[in-house]
């Protein structure tokens, strides 16, 4: 019954509104997704090569070569000091200032008769990085390639321009037309999905699982099963559940375009959501998948729940509730790779896996639109079978309680009503 | 008139256990029904049949004179045996939502909550948590919740247990009012003393099965007032009269049980003869009794 139905969902809506977990986990996750962007930027910072070195070499024509090269190169050092033609007191000085972290290292390149490239030694106080690595590689490379030129006799100028880096520009076709490409925006919007998808499921579906328990171990399901069916009790669930984390996520959504447009932001360089790479239909798609897919696992979390007799058994099976995330996330760089290969196309319309594998799929190339419909279709219907299962295990699984059901058990409990 | 529930053949079992075989009865409208048993009998296998919260495996359940429908559950007051409430939940929140979800609008249930938790004394508790109360209120407040919409017919399983006896008077008035103002009770219980004082039928469970159902009055007639206590100061030789069947003797005190269709009155003439007479009582079979002689007697075979 449609009353009874809302009435239940109003109670678990409000109940779960009013709680001191909702309003926990309202203010600490955007802190905490602050925290994260924050974090991000440091170690965005940390990408960066060699600030200061020395360089040591016999030939005083390469050092500088090699010098002009780390300086044209993608992290140009602040300070670099040449030594050439280099004396052992030299490198004993370079040593000793590496020990002070005076300078972060030093490069030798020694002549080695009858071979084309010196051998060349990087001397620092920590182990190497792979940036200052490639940096250090590219620099040598293309300072003896320049000392070749040069030798044989290319105008310097000539010179400076052929060995300019290249920039790469990146295109993608999407709806029939080249766009610009941006492969870490796809994976940007799939991995919000995950995580707000993970987030929500992990504190909702358990939460969920916790009510439905709740009302076993209280014996309340006694008192509602008399007035009103086990399908009503787990639609009003699910919708109650789901009207609450919606509002959160509208909360959190009002934050981010309110960060979005601010001054804060504006600093950082972002003007409003499209900077952030976000589109309307993406929005759009992003809703329609991120509800689909926390409803699926709010009814098997409630299915779960209604299989258990204790809270404490709840935790034993959050893990199945996560498990097909877990796959999910696993199979993204694939899928990302392979957005077409059949494989693909089947987990996207699988429906546990369907929220974030047809998502990313959209994200990085739009699949055929009867792809999606399919998707989203049987995700929904999904859904509504999770709901009757676990409207028929609650129904017969809290009248059997004080151990937990085995699966045969559940089975046969389908059978009984 | 039609009664208000009607089971009839009903069965139900669990995996190999059969809780309840070929069980009927009829409960009419403005009478307290007793459903009597031991612990195990099928009690509350045979109340869940009743409200759909279990379908029987075999037989009819109506009612108010129609087949079972989910829609018939507005009009049915059910507090089962073991009390739930939302721990975390407002006691005048809970009242009020269970009040809606049977049908009465949020204002006058919240009315009608109020003056319940009024009468039975626990008003100071309506914006507490469900957890801050002691189990006695908690089983109060349960007690509110199954009569909120006025049900017609109200199911009580097991409604004294853990009950002090202040509470217990207080909810046996307030089934006896309810009962006057025309509304059906059943409640179920193992204890005979309150059947006896409260009931208007009952039915006697038993290993799922009916051992014995009626009218208070006509059960308790069909087994003979056939005890007699006898108080005297004297000879004690009346106790070899020929209607005596057994007897315990004490110090001026005698229990006896007579011989089927014997004449009491006979008896009291010869004691009187013999002896002096402080008192005589001749007394009728209490429920437990007859409880006890039935199962006792079925056990057996």
């Amino acid at each position: 019954m449609l009353r009874q139905t809302l009435l239940i969902a109003k109670r678990e809506y409000l109940e779960r509104v009013k709680s001191k977990v909702f309003r926990i986990t309202t203010l600490l996750v955007p802190i905490g997704m602050g925290g994260l962007a924050w974090l991000g930027g440091m170690s965005g910072h940390k990408l960066e090569g060699v600030q200061s070195l020395a360089i040591l070499s016999a030939d005083t024509h390469l050092a500088a070569q090699v010098k002009a090269a780390l300086e044209q190169g993608q992290f140009p050092p602040s300070s670099i000091q040449v030594f050439a033609p280099a004396t052992s007191a030299d490198r004993a000085s370079a040593d000793q200032e590496v020990a002070s972290h005076q300078i972060a290292g030093y490069l030798t390149l020694e002549g080695v008769p009858d071979a084309a490239q010196p051998e060349v030694t990087w001397v620092s106080g920590s182990s190497i990085n792979i940036v200052a690595k490639a940096q250090m590689e590219s620099a040598v490379r293309s300072a003896l390639i320049r000392q070749q030129l040069l030798a044989r006799g290319m105008p310097p100028g000539q010179l400076r321009e052929l060995m300019d880096p290249v920039t790469l520009k990146t295109m993608q076709i999407r709806n029939g037309a080249a766009v610009h490409s941006d492969s870490e925006r796809s994976f940007l919007g799939a991995y919000a999905l995950i995580l707000v998808l993970y987030g929500s499921v992990l504190i909702y579906g358990i939460n969920i699982a916790r009510s439905v328990v709740e009302e076993k171990t209280s014996r309340v399901f006694e008192v509602l099963l008399s007035t009103t069916s086990s399908d009503s009790l787990m639609m009003g669930k699910l919708l109650g559940v789901g009207a609450t984390g919606l509002t959160q996520m509208g909360i959190w959504g009002a934050l981010l375009l309110f960060y979005a447009g601010s001054a804060m932001a504006a600093s950082q360089g972002i003007h409003g959501l499209g900077s952030l790479g976000i589109t309307g239909a993406e929005l759009g798609y992003f809703a329609v998948f991120f509800l689909g897919g926390f409803f699926l696992y709010s009814g098997l979390a409630a299915a779960l729940g209604s299989s258990v007799s204790a809270e404490q058994e709840v935790q034993q099976f959050s893990f199945i509730l996560i498990s097909p995330l877990v796959v999910s996330v696993i199979l993204l760089p694939y899928v990302l790779g392979n957005p077409n290969a059949p494989a693909s196309v089947v987990l996207s319309l699988l429906p546990p896996f369907a929220p974030i594998i047809m998502y990313m799929r959209i994200c990085s190339q739009m699949p055929p639109f009867w792809q999606v419909g399919l998707s989203i279709a049987l995700l929904f219907a999904s859904v509504w079978g999770m709901v009757w299962l676990a409207a028929r295990i609650y129904r017969i699984g809290v009248l059997m309680y004080g151990k937990r059901a085995t699966l045969p058990e559940m089975l046969r409990w389908l059978r009984y009503s | 008139m039609d009664a208000l529930v009607e089971l009839s053949h009903v069965s139900k079992s669990y995996e190999a256990k059969t809780a309840v075989h070929d069980l009927s009865l009829r409960i009419e409208a403005g009478s307290m029904f007793g459903l009597l048993g031991p612990n195990g009998a099928g009690k509350t296998s045979t109340i869940r049949m009743m409200i759909g919260i279990t379908l029987p495996d075999a037989g009819q359940v109506s009612l108010f004179g129609k087949p079972f429908s989910g829609e018939a559950l507005q009009r049915v007051g059910y507090l089962p045996e073991e009390r739930g409430l939302y721990k975390k939940m407002k006691i005048i929140d809970q009242l009020v939502f269970l009040g809606e979800l049977r049908g009465l609008g949020a204002l006058e249930a919240a009315r009608r909550a109020k003056s319940w938790c009024e009468r039975l004394q626990i008003a100071e508790s309506i914006n507490k948590r469900t957890e801050e109360l002691s189990k006695g209120m908690q089983q109060k407040i349960q007690f509110i919740a199954t009569l909120l919409h006025d049900p017609e017919l109200i199911i009580m399983d097991e409604p004294f247990s853990g009950l002090d006896p202040v509470n217990a008077a207080l909810l046996q008035d307030t089934l006896l009012e309810l009962k006057k103002q025309g509304n059906a009770v059943l409640f179920s219980t193992h204890r005979m003393d309150q059947v006896e004082k409260l009931c208007d039928s009952i039915c006697l469970i038993h290993r799922g099965e009916a051992v014995l159902s009626g009218g208070m009055r006509e059960v308790k007639s069909r087994y003979e007032r056939n005890r007699v206590n006898v108080q005297y100061e004297g000879d004690d030789g009346f106790l070899r009269h020929p209607a005596i069947a057994d007897y315990k003797s004490y110090a001026g005190h005698a229990e006896i049980r007579l011989k089927p269709h014997a004449d009491a009155q006979d008896l009291l003439r010869t004691v009187a003869a013999t002896a002096v007479v402080t008192k005589f009582e001749l007394v009728e079979p209490s429920l437990e009794e007859i409880f006890i002689e039935t199962v006792g007697g079925r056990a057996d075979a």
